[in-house]
């Protein structure tokens, strides 16, 4: 009789459920109703499954379900750390303004124009989002190789749907979606390829037991090298690494604006959190193996992604290269392979999370008569218009630049200072090179917006909802205070740092 | 609350008081600013009145854990080489209120928000030197650069926005070279005893030849930007073209000796065996400065770009006496820093009002002013002087300081250096002869002389040169004590006599 | 040591005024010239009873000395500014103040018409104050306070009308000249501390005999670097011809009494150095020679009397600095020289001055002729002066040019020869320009411009100039009765220990010798000039175009230093932006283009997006299957 821990489990299973609440919403509210209820549903739900993270907060040494999920301090904190910023998302998501009404209909099509008079609104996005979160909550904290893969499925397929669902410039926007679809299902294939090579390799689905298999190398390393490699690479393509990395500029401009948000913040935390537990719990005996490569990976990412940054043009482009960037020196953090480089890893997911989330949240206010406008040179002069807009950006692009008393640079001081710390010298020197590159093209959007004539055919910020406003507001709040007093997510990442094999 | 954070932290205060007045009354705003700011100044004196030169270490100590996992202090302490800076520092910014008076009129934002960027920067330049913390200085190093940034490129003339955009560049990527360093020895520490941040403890670790090296260079190619010294330059003459005069003084008076401030008490104490090695090609790139400084302000048809490269030739100077690290050398340096901050603040602020009426820095616009404004130009023409280092001024002591020192222990390096004071003369005496002697040129018939706000300013920068000329005693007596442990830290004594006795 | 607590009130008196003048402005117009005579007047009535004082003590213990503070103290350096008062810097002191005296009276008039004469007479307080700082300072630093003083007080008196552009650039080539002098001086004092641990003239001189003949000979070469700038010797000479752009009181105390002597002092105050080191000595005296030479043949081409004065001075401190290098007997006959061509080349200009006065400032001498009865005194001052400067007995520069002569015939061998001879034939050379400028001036046709009515000038100018007189005929005599001035100096410049050597003739003949060619150059003078024309000559010899353009001073510095400097600089400009500037500018644009190339890559297609993925798969297993195998 198998036991499954339920309390262990609640966060999730209470996600999931609001998920299913917010179809049967769907199928049973009508269409006035609908948009009010799937917000408060699934913010409600959010906010409980937190606090019910927070009860669960202190046993960090428990395996639930049959060992297939591990809910230690780490999983817990990453968990809770996709709740706040999946909330926070979901408030520029509701802002309805973001959405195809029916996004069914043909672009520019008859019943598109009759949906949007009718005032049909895409209420589906919320059960997908929470859908997703269910997932980035699962990915995390999974042990064994079907979990992790059931957790990938589960989170990249709501956010493939949520990509295309875009209002304007929906072509794009279902490209995108296409894009995205195609190339995650690729990579998903070579993500259970690898399991294949893996089990044929140990005979067994769980990372511990993969960690420990070749000590008495069962098997041919063959299987283990070609396995290990794919399922990296699954896991390489969720965070954008180079040079699995070419759907990100595309699919986050694509996107609608708020999801952009929303997967580059919150997918980022789930597929690093389970890098580092695959990396940190089972590859770590085969390190020898793997870290020159990852290594590399880290340092091409880091330096290419800040150099394709600077050509950008279009806003959401920089910040795609950007999270590329990012996903460089998080890498550095895995490939340290000491408790700093985790503790230091998770606080750098969260910083940078709250910096992408309140960015894109501008992204969504700066716009003209057609919409969201994205192109850089019409952004000239902002800061003369809505200087608090443009300061908060000014504040997420520092931290994005890691310009001290901003999150970022804690972040990658304690990145850097773990990859110091095991030995990992190179990582090092070309992380700062590269910031000192990528701080070029922050630094230009800054320019741009506080000390250029604004355009003729200017924009136009317009005025946030409440909820928008929240969410930009807690995030700029949150990247200067985890600047000046680190201390505060510090000391908790480090309690929290601890992995159970 | 010890009285060096209180001189540190009270033009917060001001700050907050300005927040709280309205943009439109600027009156009531300037005299804020100058009462914050002299009220500074008074309290850095009580400060000097009390202090008393301690056996070893700092004065004034105070520490709070700041960031506790990384053993980061908020640690204040001062000697007499900080000391003396702290006092250039709130000397000079009333005087650059007051003689700027108008500058902050006329800029991309409000008045309100050019003094509010003032006093956030002098905080930032107290505390950059009253750090005993190396995480605590590199974290105001880099951010003080983001007010100048914005005093630059707000309130500035002609390509200020790019000027300001080259100026943070440089200094960023310098700043980042740094980061690893203090990474660098930050691990270091925690390998040999604990990890800290404390500079005094830091002095004390034994570092391997290689590591030092590189962990020397580190830092001292940031300050090497900073000071600027040859080649590292190129940032500095657009800035100060761009700047107010008010921001130049600033910018070339205190922020560049962050710089020279730096490599005494960082690259010296913390890196001796390094500056050993590395002092004869810093020597090197001194002497190029001092006359590649002199030889490109002889070549300038701009006043302020002048001037900004007679500081190039005195930051030659400067770095001369450091890297002799004899006891002349490193005194004659630090009064230099002084110095050199007086006698730049009274060149910008005379060649500020000249350039405000004339409505050009052009030097070949000016001519005659000897007869239309005596005073004005006499204060133009002792500035002059003071930048030649006329004996009875106190630039004099200090250049002849650092040569002396200079001398006993690289001749040939002092030799090229004494051929400065020749081009020093003629650089001066140039733009004198041009802009203040000959025929009363046009355009210049109706400027007026200095009125009694700009004498005010002036006349205290003008006494600060006579007496420390005449009597610098007190100042060398503060610096001495500091000289010699740095000096017995590095482990080093002067050269012995040749001859006789 | 004994001790006075009244030297500092002799800087501290006129720099007080100097500064009082300038602050107070317009207000002290009334009294300025005034207050400023009367402190120079008491600097010299101080100077003038610790003369008194000294005289009442014996030889070794007649020093005075007064400390003020502690100036600069670091590691082993210690200086402070305490003065010293000496036999050899009373002789200065005295000078100073007394000629100083006369030419604020002297100026009082002179510049009565000019409205900024407060501020003239600010900077001749400005400059007393320098030059006694100068002398009076117990310590190589402190003289170079005063030192670089005197030069920005030239520099300010230059340039005193420095509306007009030439004379501004005047007063700047003077100052940077002197800069060029001073570096000499920086280093030697650089020297001396790397040396000696110090650089007080006592710790120097304590010192001096342990140092190696290398650094001896360095100082020494320095030193007479810095002189060469402060007293326009050869190769710094060019300065001081221009430096006449000031009005004539100046000229007069500044360029020809004190200043211009300074390295004279210099020098014989550094004896302990040059003794020491005989490379040293002959530097100075090859100097001194050329020097000489040069200033007397300008001298003979000059048609603006004042710079015909000028080039009389530089080739008369040529004299001086000769004999400096003369070994120890030759510092007294130096100094006694240089007392007595105070007198008379300052009562010289005081005169040009009073004949500008009466001339309407018309410099060229062949505008003027025939003066000598309209200004009486004027032409009787200056024509004692004349017969000084000759060295015609028993006038002033009979005792000290002589001697000086005399002491080069007795450097023995060819050297002695070649000194002494070019020292007879400077002798000449003065005779001749100097007669010239006599002639010209105060006899023969009157060739003035239409106009002008030449007249004697107000008392107050012609009583400085008569009293200066009396020094012209008298002070050679009286300093040398006795040798009594060689006595005094006995204990500073300890010329007792002379090694008697042979002289090569007897004193009288070298006189003999001299007078004679002072009479053939006077005569010859006389001669050629008994008829002027007003305009002059355009077919006159290569020798005398020479003469005329300062044998080719500037040209030669122009092409030497000015152009290639110019070049260099504009080079150097254009380098800092494009190679530089440049570099950095490079790798933004190398990165620039990388970025575009990759965005390139990034052209949106799945398909090539995916084989990009693959690749790298691919490429990552080998790599791990290279690590692992």
């Amino acid at each position: 009789m198998p036991t499954l821990n339920y309390s262990q489990l609640a966060p999730i299973l209470i996600v999931l459920g609001g998920a299913l609440l917010g179809v049967l919403v769907e199928a049973f509210l009508g269409k006035k109703q609908r948009g009010p209820v799937q917000i408060v549903l699934a913010l409600g739900t959010l906010a409980l499954s937190f606090v019910w993270l927070l009860r669960i907060r202190n046993d960090v040494s428990a395996t639930a379900a049959m060992g297939s999920v591990a809910t230690d301090g780490f999983g817990i904190f990453l968990q809770g750390a996709v709740l706040v910023l999946a909330f926070l998302a979901l408030l520029l998501i509701a802002d309805n303004d973001h959405f195809a009404p029916a996004a069914s209909a043909l672009p520019g099509s008859e019943e598109e124009a009759q949906a949007l008079l009718s005032g049909t609104r895409t209420t589906e996005v919320f059960p997908l989002t929470l859908f997703a979160v269910a997932g980035m909550m699962l990915f995390p904290i999974a042990t064994d190789f079907i979990t992790l893969f059931v957790a990938l499925e589960v989170l990249s397929l709501p956010l493939y749907i949520m990509t295309g669902l875009s209002r304007r410039r929906r072509l794009l926007s279902q490209e995108a979606a296409l894009k995205y679809f195609l190339l995650g299902a690729y990579s998903s294939a070579f993500f259970l390829f690898g399991i294949a090579f893996l089990y044929g390799y140990s005979g067994t689905l769980s990372l511990t037991d993969v960690g420990t298999a070749n000590i008495f190398s069962v098997g041919s390393p063959a299987f283990l090298y070609i396995g290990m490699v794919f399922l990296t690479i699954g896991l390489l393509f969720k965070v954008g690494a180079v040079p699995f990395h070419s759907w990100t500029p595309d699919v986050y401009q694509g996107a609608p604006t708020p999801i952009t948000g929303f997967m580059a913040a919150c997918t980022k935390i789930a597929a690093f959190g389970a890098l580092l537990r695959i990396f940190y719990g089972a590859f770590f005996l085969m390190q020898f193996q793997w870290k020159p490569f990852l290594t590399t990976i880290s340092i091409i990412t880091m330096v290419l992604g800040a150099i394709a940054a600077m050509s950008q043009r279009d806003i959401k482009r920089t910040l795609a290269y950007s999270s590329i960037t990012h996903a460089g020196f998080l890498l550095a953090g895995v490939v340290a392979l000491n408790k700093d480089g985790l503790a230091a890893s998770m606080f750098y997911l969260v910083a940078y999370g709250f910096a992408t989330v309140g960015a894109f949240g501008i992204v969504t206010l700066v716009r003209d008569s057609s919409g969201e406008v994205t192109d850089l040179s019409k952004w000239a002069g902002l800061a003369k218009k809505s200087p608090l807009v443009s300061v908060a950006m000014a504040i997420f692009l520092l931290s994005f630049g890691g310009v001290p008393l901003t999150s970022g640079f804690i972040s990658k001081f304690s990145i850097f200072t773990a990859a110091y710390q095991s030995g990992n010298i190179a990582i090092v020197v070309v992380g700062v090179l590269s910031s000192a590159i990528a701080l070029f093209f922050y630094l230009r959007v800054v320019l741009m917006l506080f000390f250029q004539e604004a355009p003729t055919d200017g924009v136009s910020v317009v005025i946030p909802s409440i909820m928008t406003r929240i969410a930009i507001g807690v995030c700029a709040v949150m990247t200067l205070i985890l600047g000046v007093y680190p201390s505060l997510l510090l000391n908790l990442v480090n309690t929290m740092a601890t992995l159970v094999h | 609350m010890n009285i060096l954070s209180v001189v540190t932290l009270f033009p917060l205060l001001g700050v907050l008081a300005l927040a709280l007045i309205p943009k439109t009354n600027t009156y009531q705003i300037k005299i804020v600013a100058l009462g914050t700011s002299v009220v500074t100044m008074v309290l850095s004196f009580v400060m000097a009145i009390q202090y008393k030169s301690p056996a070893s270490g700092f004065a004034f100590v105070t520490s709070h854990a700041w960031v506790s996992s990384f053993h980061i202090n908020y640690a204040l302490g001062i000697d007499g080489l900080a000391l003396v800076l702290i006092l250039l520092t709130t000397v000079l910014v009333p005087i650059v209120v007051l003689g700027g008076w108008n500058e902050s009129e006329g800029g991309r934002w409000s008045v309100k928000t050019f003094y509010m960027l003032i006093l956030v920067l002098e905080t930032f330049m107290i505390g950059v030197f009253a750090a005993t913390d190396v995480f605590l200085f590199y974290v105001i190093f880099e951010a003080m650069l983001v007010p100048v940034y914005f005093l630059i490129g707000g309130f500035g003339t002609g390509e200020r926005a790019a000027a300001a955009l080259k100026f943070l560049l440089y200094s960023l990527f310098g700043g980042l070279l740094m980061l690893a360093a203090v990474i660098g020895i930050y691990i270091i520490s925690a390998q040999q005893v604990i990890g800290s941040f404390d500079v005094s403890a830091l002095s004390h670790l034994s570092i391997d030849h290689t590591t030092q090296n590189w962990l020397f260079l580190g830092f001292f190619i940031a300050f090497a930007i900073k000071a600027p010294l040859w080649p590292f330059h190129t940032w500095l003459p657009g800035a100060a073209k761009a700047a107010t005069p008010g921001t130049s003084i600033l910018l070339l008076g205190v922020l560049d000796k962050v710089g020279t401030y730096g490599m005494i008490r960082f690259c010296l104490t913390l890196f001796p065996d390094a500056t050993k090695t590395f002092a004869p090609y810093i020597i090197v790139l001194s002497v190029i400065s001092i006359i590649y400084g002199a030889f490109l302000a002889i070549g300038q048809k701009n006043i302020n770009s002048l001037i900004a490269f007679t500081s190039i030739s005195h930051f030659g100077f400067i770095t001369l006496g450091i890297f002799a690290y004899t006891s002349q050398g490193l005194t004659g340096a630090t009064l230099y820093m002084v110095n050199h901050g007086f006698s730049t603040a009274a060149l910008f602020l005379v060649g500020g009002w000249m350039v405000s009426r004339r409505k050009s820095a052009a030097i070949e616009d000016f001519g005659g002013l000897q007869r239309v404004t005596p005073i004005m130009a006499w204060m133009f023409f002792i500035a002059g002087l003071s930048a030649l280092a006329l004996p009875g001024l106190s630039s004099f002591v200090s250049e002849f300081l650092v040569l002396l020192g200079t001398f006993t222990r690289y001749p040939v390096a002092a030799i090229i250096g004494t051929l400065g004071i020749v081009l020093a003369a003629l650089y001066v005496l140039i733009l004198v002869q041009r802009s203040l002697h000959g025929p009363l040129k046009s355009g210049n018939e109706s400027m007026s002389d200095l009125n009694l706000r700009e004498k005010i300013a002036i006349a205290p920068v003008i006494a600060a040169l006579v007496i420390l000329g005449f009597y610098p005693k007190p100042a060398i007596h503060i610096i001495n004590p500091s000289t010699t442990s740095t000096m017995s830290q590095m482990n080093v004594s002067d050269p012995h006599v040749l001859a006789g006795k | 040591m004994r001790t006075s607590s009244l030297l500092v009130y002799l800087i501290a008196l006129p720099l007080f005024s100097s500064a009082l003048l300038l602050l107070l402005g317009r207000i002290a117009d009334k009294w300025g010239h005034i207050l400023a005579t009367l402190i120079t007047a008491s600097t010299f009535v101080i100077g003038a009873y610790e003369f008194m004082k000294m005289q009442g003590q014996a030889g070794e213990s007649r020093a005075v000395t007064q400390k003020l503070f502690e100036w600069i103290s670091v590691g082993s350096l210690k200086v402070n500014a305490s003065l010293l008062l000496d036999q050899l810097s009373i002789c200065f002191v005295l000078l100073i103040t007394g000629v100083g005296t006369l030419i604020h009276i002297y100026s009082i008039a002179y510049m009565s018409h000019d409205k900024d004469r407060r501020r003239f007479f600010a900077f001749l307080n400005l400059f007393i104050a320098a030059m006694l700082l100068l002398v009076l300072g117990d310590s190589y630093l402190n003289l170079y306070v005063g030192w670089e003083g005197v030069g920005l007080a030239s520099y300010l008196l230059i340039g005193f009308w420095n509306h007009n552009p030439t004379y501004a650039v005047a007063s700047k080539k003077a100052f940077v000249a002197n800069r060029v002098g001073d570096v000499g001086l920086s280093l030697a004092i650089m020297i001396c501390f790397a040396q000696f641990g110090t650089v007080s003239f006592e710790g120097v001189k304590a010192g001096a005999h342990g140092a190696s003949s290398a650094a001896l000979a360095g100082i020494g070469a320095m030193l007479l670097l810095a002189a060469c700038g402060k007293s326009a010797q050869f190769p710094l000479q060019s300065w001081l011809g221009d430096a006449m752009a000031g009005p004539t009181p100046v000229s007069a105390l500044i360029h020809a009494a004190t200043m211009v002597t300074a390295g004279v002092y210099l020098i014989s105050r550094s004896n302990f150095i040059f003794d020491a080191s005989s490379t040293a000595r002959l530097l100075v005296v090859i100097v001194g020679a050329i020097t000489l030479l040069f200033g007397a043949i300008i001298g003979t081409a000059k048609d603006d009397i004042k710079k015909a004065l000028a080039a009389s001075t530089m080739s008369q401190i040529g004299y001086m600095i000769l004999a400096t290098g003369l070994g120890p007997i030759g510092y007294a006959f130096a100094i006694l020289h240089l007392l007595t061509h105070g007198f008379f080349k300052a009562g010289m200009f005081l005169g040009a001055g009073s004949v500008m006065h009466g001339m309407d400032d018309e410099v060229n001498m062949r505008k003027y002729g025939g003066l000598a009865k309209l200004m009486p005194i004027t032409a009787v001052t200056f024509g004692l002066g004349y017969l000084a400067i000759l060295g015609v007995p028993p006038f002033a520069g009979f005792y000290s040019k002589d001697k000086i002569i005399e002491v080069a015939f007795n450097a023995g061998g060819l050297k002695g020869i070649l000194l002494g001879g070019a020292a007879l034939l400077g002798a000449a050379i003065t005779a001749f320009y100097m007669t010239r400028v006599m002639v010209m001036t105060f006899i023969g046709a009157r060739r003035w411009k239409a106009g002008s009515h030449p007249h004697e000038s107000p008392i107050l100018m012609t009583l400085p100039m008569i009293l200066l007189a009396f020094g012209s005929v008298a002070s050679g005599f009286l300093l040398s009765k006795g040798s009594a001035l060689v006595h005094w100096l006995e204990p500073v410049v300890n010329s007792q220990n002379v090694e008697e050597g042979k002289p090569l003739m007897p004193a009288l003949t070298v006189s003999l010798l001299a007078l004679g060619v002072v009479v053939i150059g006077a005569a010859f003078a006389i001669i050629k000039y008994r008829t002027v024309s007003d305009v002059a000559p355009e077919n006159v010899s290569e020798f005398t175009k020479a003469a005329r353009k300062d044998l080719y001073q500037d040209i030669l510095n122009d092409r030497l230093l000015v152009a290639p400097g110019t070049l260099l600089t504009a080079g150097l400009v254009r380098a800092d932006d494009r190679v530089i500037d440049g570099g950095v500018r490079f790798v933004g644009s190398f990165l620039g283009a990388t970025s575009d190339a990759l965005r390139k890559v990034q052209n949106g297609f799945v398909r090539s997006y995916a084989l990009l993925m693959l690749a790298g798969l691919v490429i990552t297993v080998i790599a791990v299957w290279v690590i692992g195998a």
